[in-house]
């Protein structure tokens, strides 16, 4: 059974993707205003590019259009969207459903809880996997020198095996945590700045890692 | 000794001169006055006194769990008698053909236990093809000889005896005959196995005193034991670097479960392919077997010809194994140069060099040897570390060691390559595209 | 102590371990003595040795020559050696050097090859983000093979300027050739649908997610039906005894969608390649050791020289014999290069070619045999 919260978000989610897909259309030819110039509008009815009439009419030059006008759309919906596109093109696992608690509570000090409050810990914890999922797949988030990602080797975090951790790594010659074991990754194969256990980009990193193996049974120590 | 119980204020003097002095006698190298450049096997005695007591405690800072399952093999337990024994047996002479060679005459007291030169000199000035290695903390390898063909001390002690061009007897009688028939050796065997000298009972008693040789007692361990000070900051970021950057760790492991920093693999990091290319040398191999040559003449050729060069290959058959060879340890490291299985690399810049450029392009070089770009500060932060892996008995001669290698260092850089280092050239690219390279 | 005694106290047979070492050392060199005389002495480096060493008669990368040479049995094909480089992913050096040198380090594996195979097939992939100047860095470098090379694209070549570059520097992206009495086809296998447009994807935001192996935003690779139809009229003229190879980036079956392990016409292309004796297809895209048979169809991956992937976490056929899960410690583990001995009869034994590692062989008969003979040798850390 689908839960309400899930159904909410999903609901959320289909329709940014539908705003998104709007906005971000094809690029409408429209009367130019100016002499010598055309206005090329995007299908927003907003945003707009003013192009030389003697501009050459190849691919290349159409593509410097649709190009700008993407980024002044982009300038102008800062992060609008950014949970819809990372999921639509990583699809992150989601959380565990809590919504069988809706209506229970044990403590009349704060009451049963509600169908709210499942919703918050659901997005919230969604969002975080989510943003892990921007850092995993993004050389610039990571700091890599050599345009590496986490995802390059670990497609949908294949073979990350969170839940074999802690165990000992012969190769660090200690115990190793995930989040060591992501820090070697990126200071070698990556070649990027190692992160604070507590940098936010670490953090979120771990739990996308550890959301995509929901359901793996825990096996500390595993090889 | 004062058997007060208390060491009283005239008794602390005596010891810190007593100390003061073993330091300073230790500081400079030892006069030869033994065949094959080694120390007298009367005076290396003396400073092992000094050095060690019997003890086969674990040592301050190693786990006694890993300790206790150190591999002694069923039967040669250690006891004092045997520990005795093996001393004995160590600075003899006579288990060489030719009465010149003892096992501390290349593993000799006075020079870390090794014998300071690239390659091994055996009777009649035979030079063998490898270096060796201390036999400090040579106990607690999970194998033996820089390709790994013996499992155990015991198995080890027995082979240089009988190898031709080391201590070269013919065989075990002949071996026994030259010290079985001492009746003090007689006695010896008898306390310590309960029966006649044997060649079996000489490797595991060379063995069990061998264990004793037990030098974990560095700057280095009173810093992971918490005391900051014991190492400078120098050596603080060297030791970062070896855990990052640098890579060093990788193969290196040290922890308190195995103290003396390897990972008892077998890498090719090609120090061999820069004398010769593998190709050629099985080439050779396959050349010298057209003329149909027998058994005899093919171990020759494994054992004393550039083949040993193809290392833990002649072991295990694998391909990655192709000249790939044991991970040394890193205790006492400052102290026991020449560096890699020829002894090829004088200093530990040479050290630092080689793998900062990517060890030595070859077909069969292991896949974690890559450029490390790192720059001369940071090559001289992990030296500085590496110098804090001497065991404080040996400091001043780890203090003179890092001098004389400093002052070299200062002159040689001749494993330098700064193109390659800093990843301007790659490896690979001049075998592949000649001198131009890539556009 | 005797061996009786030894049993008795249950102290292991330490010393048989030098004993052993001895005995493998002296097998080794008979083994080597008696080899056959002239292969032998074509045979290169430490490796022919190792080959001996590991049981292995076959031919072996870096020492090919063992047993190429097949004799003419009557038909029209003879047996050949090609070697393949494949999944490079370049970037200009300055932006990262290492994956330039595993491509370096794979041309100089396959020029030491003595002899030298017939050509070299290079698998697709070979930039990374389908610059101008990773392809031409590219180009620079598979100039300098000793063999012929043959160019597949993939999807990182092509979807900057959809193949306008690779184009110009490597010719057509599908086309057949006939080498030994074997009908080679080169096929362009990662045709998408246009995601892109709707969008309003730059070039290089379209290239970026199809660069995303587990991008879903992009379509599923496919040949196309315009490409099906120059296939279909390329065959016409080939009888259906003439051994088939067939090149693609893709794995022209259908094995997991999420990453475009995948070819979404694969069975239309099946059906085109089903009334030919045999046929076998290699592709690339999967980065690893990767073993199918269809009805008439062997099919073999090929290794990166770049990175590996991980086993797909469903659909693996059953006849894939995984390699070992790669050590990320040594940056070369789970890569490499290879080559295929192929047979008179057209069939090939595919070599992997896995640095540091002893290579890993799939051949025919593994195939044929429904998995029954010739088994590879399984590895000794699997996927998680």
């Amino acid at each position: 059974m689908k839960t309400p919260a899930l159904l909410a978000l999903a609901l959320l989610a289909v329709s940014m993707h539908a705003s998104a897909q709007d906005a971000a259309g094809t690029p409408q030819q429209s009367p130019a205003p100016a002499s010598g110039t055309t206005q090329v509008k995007l299908c927003d009815n907003k945003t707009t590019v003013q192009v030389s009439k003697d501009a050459p009419k190849t691919r290349e030059e159409g593509q410097k259009i649709s190009d700008s006008l993407m980024a002044q759309w982009k300038a102008a919906n800062p992060g609008k969207d950014w949970v819809q596109a990372e999921v639509e093109a990583h699809q992150v696992v989601t959380p565990e459903d809590n919504s069988k608690l809706v209506g229970t509570g044990q403590s009349s000090t704060y009451g049963a809880v509600t169908q709210q409050d499942v919703q918050v810990w659901n997005n919230e914890t969604y969002k975080m996997a989510v943003y892990g999922s921007t850092v995993f797949h993004s050389s610039d988030e990571l700091g890599s020198d050599i345009a590496v990602s986490c995802d390059m080797c670990h497609p949908r975090a294949a073979n990350t095996h969170p839940e074999t951790y802690p165990k000992f790594q012969p190769q660090l010659g200690r115990v190793a945590l995930l989040r060591d074991m992501i820090n070697w990754c990126i200071e070698h194969p990556v070649r990027g700045k190692v992160l604070a256990p507590d940098d936010p980009k670490m953090r979120a990193l771990e739990a996308y890692i550890l959301a995509q193996r929901k359901g793996v049974p825990l096996d500390y120590g595993k090889r | 000794m004062n058997n007060s119980g208390r060491a009283g204020p005239l008794r602390t003097a005596l010891l810190i001169g007593v100390a003061i002095f073993i330091n300073q006698a230790m500081g400079a190298e030892a006069p030869a006055t033994a065949p094959h450049g080694a120390m007298a096997m009367a005076e290396q005695q003396q400073r092992l006194d000094q050095l060690i007591s019997s003890s086969t405690a674990p040592p301050p800072g190693v786990d006694p769990v890993a300790w206790a399952a150190i591999y002694i093999p069923p039967g040669n337990e250690l006891t004092a008698d045997r520990i005795a024994l093996g001393r004995k047996l160590y600075f003899d002479t006579r288990l060489s053909k030719d009465g010149t060679v003892a096992c501390a005459t290349c593993h000799d007291a006075s020079r870390g236990f090794t014998d300071h030169r690239n390659v091994s000199e055996g009777i009649g000035d035979h030079l063998g093809r490898r270096s060796a290695p201390t036999t400090m903390n040579a106990a607690l390898f999970q194998s033996m000889f820089w390709d790994g063909r013996a499992v155990s001390l015991d198995e080890q002690a027995k082979l240089p005896i009988l190898n031709p061009i080391e201590m070269g007897h013919p065989d075990a009688a002949s071996a026994m005959a030259s010290v079985g028939t001492d009746p003090a050796y007689q006695e010896l065997f008898q306390k310590a196995y309960g029966r006649a000298p044997n060649y079996d009972d000489l490797g595991r008693a060379i063995a069990s005193f061998e264990r004793t040789l037990i030098f974990l007692d560095a700057p280095f361990d009173r810093f992971a034991a918490g005391d900051s000070k014991a190492i400078s900051p120098a050596a603080q970021r060297g030791f970062a670097l070896f855990n990052g950057k640098a890579r060093c760790v990788s193969c290196h492991m040290i922890n308190s479960s195995n103290p003396i920093g390897t990972d008892n693999l077998f890498h090719n990091i090609g120090v061999s392919a820069r004398k010769q290319n593998f190709e050629a040398l099985a080439h050779q191999a396959l050349g010298a077997l057209k003329d149909g040559s027998d058994v005899d003449a093919l171990d020759k050729l494994a054992l004393e010809t550039d083949m040993s060069e193809l290392g833990r290959f002649l072991v295990s058959k694998k391909r990655g194994d192709i000249g790939a060879f044991k991970t040394e340890q890193l205790r006492n490291v400052g102290i026991t140069a020449p560096y890699m299985h020829d002894g090829s690399l004088h200093s530990l810049w040479d050290v630092l060099d080689h793998y900062n450029k990517g060890g030595e392009t070859n077909p069969y070089l292991d896949g974690g040897i890559e450029p490390l770009n790192l720059s001369e500060d940071e090559i001289n932060d992990v030296v500085a570390f590496l110098f804090t892996l001497t065991d404080s008995r040996f400091a001043a001669q780890n203090e003179a060691a890092m001098r004389e290698q400093q002052a070299y260092a200062a002159k040689k850089r001749p494993f330098r390559d700064n193109a390659l280092a800093h990843r301007e050239v790659l490896p690979f690219e001049q075998r592949v595209l000649g001198p131009a390279g890539l556009k | 102590m005797s061996d009786d005694m030894n049993d008795k106290l249950k102290i292991p047979h330490i010393r048989s371990v030098e004993t052993r070492h001895l005995e493998e050392r002296e097998a080794l060199f008979r083994g080597l003595r008696n080899l056959d005389r002239r292969a032998f002495l074509k045979a290169s480096g430490g490796a022919a040795a190792a080959a001996v060493a590991a049981g292995v008669t076959y031919p072996f990368h870096s020492f090919l020559p063992i047993n190429v040479a097949y004799a003419d049995e009557g038909g029209a094909a003879q047996g050949f050696n090609f070697a393949y480089i494949s999944d490079s992913h370049l970037y200009v050096k300055k932006t990262n050097e290492r994956f330039v040198r595993q491509l370096l380090r794979a041309v100089d594996d396959v020029n030491s090859l003595d002899p030298q195979p017939d050509f070299v097939l290079y698998g697709g992939d070979l930039a990374q983000l389908g610059r101008r100047e990773e392809l031409d860095m590219g180009a620079q470098i598979l100039k300098s093979l000793k063999a012929p090379v043959h160019m597949m694209a993939g999807e990182h070549d092509w979807y900057y300027d959809m193949g306008e570059h690779w184009n110009t520097l490597f010719g057509p992206e599908h086309y057949s050739f006939d080498h030994k009495g074997v009908h080679f086809v080169v096929l362009m296998s990662v045709h998408e649908k246009d995601f892109w447009s709707a969008r309003g994807m730059s070039p290089a935001e379209r290239m970026h997610t199809v660069a995303g192996l587990d991008n879903a935003v992009q379509s599923a690779f496919e040949v196309g039906a315009p490409q099906r139809e120059w296939l279909k009229q390329d065959l016409d003229k080939v009888s259906a005894t003439t051994p088939v190879i067939v090149f693609s980036h893709s794995p022209l079956y259908k094995l997991y969608r999420p990453w475009n392990f995948w070819t979404d016409d694969a069975e239309d292309v099946q059906a085109i390649l089903q009334r030919f004796d045999h046929v076998t297809v290699l592709h690339g895209h999967t980065h690893q050791v990767l073993t199918n048979r269809i009805g008439n169809i062997q099919f073999h991956g090929m290794l990166s020289t770049a990175w590996p992937w991980p086993y797909a976490p469903q659909g693996l056929p059953a006849l894939t014999v995984q390699m070992n899960r790669p050590n990320p410690f040594d940056a070369n583990d789970g890569l490499g290069d290879g080559s295929v001995a192929v047979h008179p009869d057209g069939l090939v034994d595919k070599l992997y070619n896995l640095w540091n590692r002893n290579p890993m062989q799939v051949k025919a008969s593994y195939l044929s045999s429904g998995g029954k003979s010739d088994i590879p040798v399984a590895p000794t850390l699997s996927s998680y």
